[in-house]
């Protein structure tokens, strides 16, 4: 069904109002309702400011915060519209605009902040007029839903041989440097990546994706691996890859979290591989808009996501490390982080089998839990409790200190009954869950 | 160590098919293994890679699944080893085929763009993709085996675009699921020393007696005992139990 513009935003907008009134979530609903009229719902609406997206499989939420916070903090009362809160599907972004245009489908502001998931980039861009793409990584993620990735990246990549606005590249994910090729007449692509570090190895320590150049199909060869398939790679037969990147975080020290960008040192709060590429592809998109680098620095050292993204919980002197992994991947980041930690702890791992999960949790097969150095104790949680606790009992770690409480309430008691270091680590629709129990569970302990 | 007991297991292309965490089997059986004093040693065979393995003298192959492009890009080198492959079937070796390794042991495999890979031909069936990408046969599935002296109920996860005719033994009866095709009443494939299923999850994973029942074969074929020392499997019989129940109810 086609309807004309003005009745598709006035209906939409009294939705909004209407869950509004009714103290109710607008994020997804009324997005829904207007795509299930009219697929193409989104050519109703225009922006009068640069549009700028984030996207790959991991990281697009800490990014766009962080791109969010760096807009923000511009002199004048800018007006940002952001979704934060992870609403990245066509009908999510729709919701959005809806609560933000005029009559006329409209929407003012000053930027558009957009985290966008993959496989909707085609279809949401298609409609609105996108200034600047930042894609991060492509990993293993919710296979069943997105279909294979390389189908994924063919989506994205058609996307964007049409495209000829800013494309801001991870230059050490293959998956993602072969983009920059899609479109051979745009000029406005530039490449990020981060120096080798000193966690750097030689051989792919954990599941990885780029195995085959995209080019030429030759097995690629890589001089080292940064984390899963991230590092410095080429194509023997045809050149792929050795990228010069336009932006590089260099002299990088994850026991101080600082690094260096075009000469000059800065902060962050949090250690990990991964954040700090999430902080390089940030870095190159304010680039773009000439930001005060007063303002990244500021943003660097002081901004926190704690969104269940490297999020501190403290109960009665235990410190927990609560970290979102939605793929092997980003469960590996975490391992790593609990392995940097020299001292003995427990780990709490919640895994849900929802839709948004994809249903399939075989994913945690390719989770490296044979390097856990110093695990005293395992509580598993969620609906797929035993499946990740068979996972880590395979692992060859003994079956005995793993306790599987399905409810989460009790296994944050459990969790919480010994003292010491504790890191846990939910996938997607179990992460926000956790947080509700573990604060739920300390203000009750701690009275407040 | 002469006094120690081992079991041979060729790892077919073990860096392209290992959709969906298939590398996990190899795990399963590598821990079950170690558990009864049984060393697991395997060897990759590699895309394009002079073998280091002899494949006569393997006790298990195992392949598992991979992407259609990935598929594609074997295929040739797969070919390549279609008479080692057919002589070690034929000799009684284990072979365990999930998903992709499935299709290629069949007469083709025909992908989704309309590619046609040729398979080794060891089995009768064969197996096409529908055109429309979109549509995979998807979600958790429960099957009724013959295998382990008796009923076993196998649960694992399916994804795939394939449909398979033509199978001649079913690995099991479709309780929950697809299997071989949407809809279907069967699901895999199997004789003495073959399965061939569509099941990930992997499927050793939460079918212990499946993976007790190949180290078992193994061991009988090399003339030693097949008795196996039973495991603390009481995390695998909580999840069987609580998915079997779950499964049953919003059939």
């Amino acid at each position: 069904m086609r309807l004309p513009k003005f009745l598709t935003i006035a209906f939409g907008k009294a939705m909004v109002k209407a869950l509004q009134l009714a103290g109710r979530d607008a994020g997804n609903f009324p997005g829904l309702v207007l795509w299930t009229l009219d697929r193409n719902c989104l050519r109703h609406f225009s922006a009068d400011c640069p549009i700028i997206a984030v996207t790959g499989t991991n990281g697009k939420t800490s990014t766009t915060n962080f791109l969010n916070r760096i807009f923000s903090s511009l002199p004048g009362d800018k007006k940002i519209i952001t979704n934060m809160q992870g609403n990245n599907l066509d009908t999510g972004i729709c919701s959005l605009l809806l609560q933000h245009c005029d009559m006329s489908g409209k929407v003012h502001a000053d930027y558009l902040v957009l985290e966008t998931d993959e496989s909707h980039v085609p279809v949401i861009y298609k409609h609105l007029k996108l200034e600047t793409l930042v894609i991060l990584n492509f990993f293993r993620d919710q296979l069943d839903r997105n279909g294979e990735v390389e189908t994924l990246i063919l989506k994205v990549k058609k996307f964007l041989e049409t495209y000829d606005g800013n494309l801001v590249l991870n230059a050490d994910d293959p998956n993602v440097a072969r983009l920059g090729l899609a479109n051979p007449k745009n000029k406005n692509v530039y490449y990020y990546n981060v120096e080798k570090y000193e966690g750097a190895t030689a051989e792919l320590y954990e599941a990885g994706e780029g195995r085959f150049c995209p080019r030429c199909g030759e097995a690629l060869v890589y001089d080292y691996y940064q984390y899963s398939h991230i590092g410095k790679f080429h194509c023997p037969k045809c050149g792929f890859g050795n990228i010069t990147p336009d932006v590089q975080m260099r002299d990088l020290d994850l026991d101080n979290s600082s690094f260096t960008f075009e000469g000059e040192r800065y902060h962050t709060k949090h250690s990990g591989i991964y954040h700090m590429y999430n902080l390089a592809a940030v870095y190159t998109a304010a680039k773009l808009y000439n930001i005060d680098h007063k303002i990244i620095h500021d943003v660097f050292e002081n901004f926190e996501v704690n969104n269940g993204r490297l999020e501190k919980f403290e109960c009665g002197g235990s410190t927990l490390l609560l970290n979102l992994a939605k793929n092997p991947v980003g469960a590996n980041m975490t391992l790593r982080l609990l392995n940097q930690d020299k001292g003995e702890k427990e780990l709490l791992f919640v895994l849900n089998d929802n839709i948004a999960d994809g249903c399939d949790v075989s994913w945690i097969w390719d989770i490296n839990f044979s390097i856990f150095k110093g695990v005293t104790r395992v509580i598993t949680s969620g609906t797929r409790a035993y499946d990740i606790a068979i996972r880590i009992k395979c692992s060859g770690y003994d079956p005995d200190k793993i306790f599987v409480y399905p409810e989460l309430d009790k296994a944050v008691a459990s969790l919480f009954s010994t003292a010491g270091n504790k890191y846990a680590v939910a996938n997607y629709t179990a992460v926000q869950p956790t947080r509700a129990a573990l604060r739920a569970y300390i203000s009750e302990k701690e009275g407040k | 160590m002469s006094g120690q007991k081992s079991l041979k297991l060729l790892h077919m292309y073990p860096n392209v098919l290992d959709l969906y965490g298939d590398g996990g089997n190899v795990e399963v059986l590598k821990y079950r293994c170690k558990m009864r004093g049984i060393e697991l040693i395997v060897t990759p065979h590699y895309l394009d890679t002079p073998d280091i393995a002899d494949f006569s003298q393997q006790d298990i192959i195992y392949l598992g699944g991979g992407a259609d492009y990935e598929q594609q890009l074997l295929a040739q080198d797969l070919l390549s080893c279609k008479d080692k492959i057919a002589a070690a079937h034929k000799n009684g070796v284990f072979m365990l085929m999930i998903c992709g390794g499935y299709q290629l042991m069949g007469q083709y495999y025909k992908d989704s763009n309309g590619e046609k890979i040729p398979g080794l031909g060891l089995f009768s069936y064969y197996t096409q993709a529908s055109r429309n990408k979109r549509d995979r046969c998807i979600g958790n599935i429960v099957i009724d085996t013959q295998i382990c002296g008796g009923d076993y109920k196998v649960i694992g996860f399916e994804n795939h675009g394939g449909q398979t005719a033509n199978v001649a033994t079913p690995f099991g009866k479709v309780l929950h699921g697809n299997g071989n095709v949407r809809g279907g009443e069967f699901e895999g494939y199997v004789e003495e020393n073959v399965i061939a299923t569509y099941l990930h999850g992997p499927l050793l994973s939460k079918n212990p007696r499946l993976a007790d029942h190949i180290i078992s074969y193994c061991m009988k074929r090399k003339g030693e005992s097949a008795e196996l020392a039973p495991l603390n499997d009481k995390l695998e019989e909580a999840c069987r139990k609580q998915l079997l129940k779950r499964l049953s109810e919003n059939k």
